[in-house]
């Protein structure tokens, strides 16, 4: 792609200096060759290592003051959000919607903090390479599959493939496979294009003017990662109360 | 009809008009692709996102009008149509995508 050559952010350099020895030999381990043995740390691994560490760091100090009778402010706002991630979890999967209802959590928390953090000057947010949303696109379709096969067992999950009729099974296996493929890659697509478009915007209007203008196009930078975190989970939602779903009649 | 003929008559405009740049010299294939990139990368986005904006126009119109008839399942009105906005959304950022790719 056409772009300059990417700088580092703090953190990479810092885990460049220190932790290259083990990155390379885990690399190797693999059997993957780092092109530059100094500098195997990518900007979006440090970057999304720093925000599981916030993440965590934050969830830990939000466990310790957990109360009943004198609820805190971070309280309040975590049951908020898990009231929020209840009912769409029941709305969407419509039966036994509690066990799935984590993953969604972490999906949607995640994905806000990788998104947000893009905005602080000195970071950069992990959704803007195309590698951290097709990872969280292959979990997603691992665990909808994974989730479906679970509940109907792998015969009848793969079974469901054919279609209502089974003299539809030529015509609908194939369309059934791809549309099943096309999930992750939009997902991914969708993810990556509007983080990375969000950036590319603000830099076009940075070159024009520094005043006002760049401001506004942070702002929709919030807002669309929001926006992006929330159909991220609901897509993921309905993929799974897709796969899960038993038919009404005839069980 | 009119509308018919003067789509006629602005692509022969287009077609006649564009004459002039076969007089380029310089270029042995006669046609290199590196040259044409911006501009057809211009015309595939634009494409792109005019049919997105006509789509999302009308999701909003329909969402508007069910709630002034339904204002009671606004909720639901509103969650349906932030999906449907950003679904149609994706597509046009498909296109920017492999525009990202080809250039």
């Amino acid at each position: 792609m056409a772009q300059e050559p990417e700088q580092d952010v703090w953190t990479t350099i810092l885990f460049n200096k220190y932790l290259a020895g083990p990155a390379d030999a885990v690399l190797n381990a693999v059997g993957i060759k780092p092109e530059n043995p100094q500098h195997p740390w990518q900007n979006w691994l440090t970057m999304e290592i720093l925000v599981v560490a916030i993440i965590v760091v934050l969830f830990w100090f939000i466990r310790t003051r957990l109360s009943v009778e004198r609820p805190g402010k971070l309280q309040h706002i975590s049951e908020v959000f898990y009231n929020f991630f209840t009912e769409q979890t029941n709305e969407a999967v419509t039966e036994h919607g509690e066990r799935y209802m984590p993953f969604f959590g972490t999906i949607f928390i995640f994905i806000l903090f990788m998104n947000l953090i893009g905005i602080i000057p000195g970071f950069e947010s992990p959704t803007m390479t195309p590698a951290v949303p097709a990872g969280f696109a292959v979990a997603v379709f691992l665990y909808y599959n994974f989730m479906g096969m679970r509940a109907h067992g792998v015969g009848k999950y793969l079974a469901h493939f054919a279609g209502p009729m089974p003299w539809l099974a030529p015509l609908m296996i194939p369309i059934e496979i791809i549309s099943h493929l096309a999930r992750p890659l939009s997902l991914t697509i969708r993810l990556y294009a509007n983080m990375f478009a969000g950036e590319q915007v603000t830099m076009a209007f940075l070159g024009l003017t520094y005043l006002v203008i760049p401001v506004a196009f942070q702002g929709l930078h919030v807002f669309v990662s929001f926006l992006q975190a929330f159909i991220f989970m609901v897509l993921a939602m309905l993929y799974v109360g897709a796969a899960v779903a038993h038919e009404e009649e005839g069980h | 009809m009119k509308v018919m003929r003067m789509l006629w008559v602005m692509l022969a405009a287009l077609f006649l008009g564009s004459v002039p740049m076969f007089a380029q010299a310089g270029t042995t294939t006669g046609f290199s692709p590196r040259e044409w990139k911006p501009a057809l990368a211009g015309i595939g986005m634009a494409i792109a996102s005019g049919l997105c904006g006509l789509g999302q126009g009308r999701a909003v119109a329909s969402a508007a009008e069910a709630i002034a008839r339904n204002p009671g399942a606004t909720a639901a009105i509103r969650g349906a149509l932030i999906l449907g906005l950003v679904l149609i959304e994706s597509l046009a950022l498909y296109t920017l995508v492999i525009i990202f790719v080809v250039s």
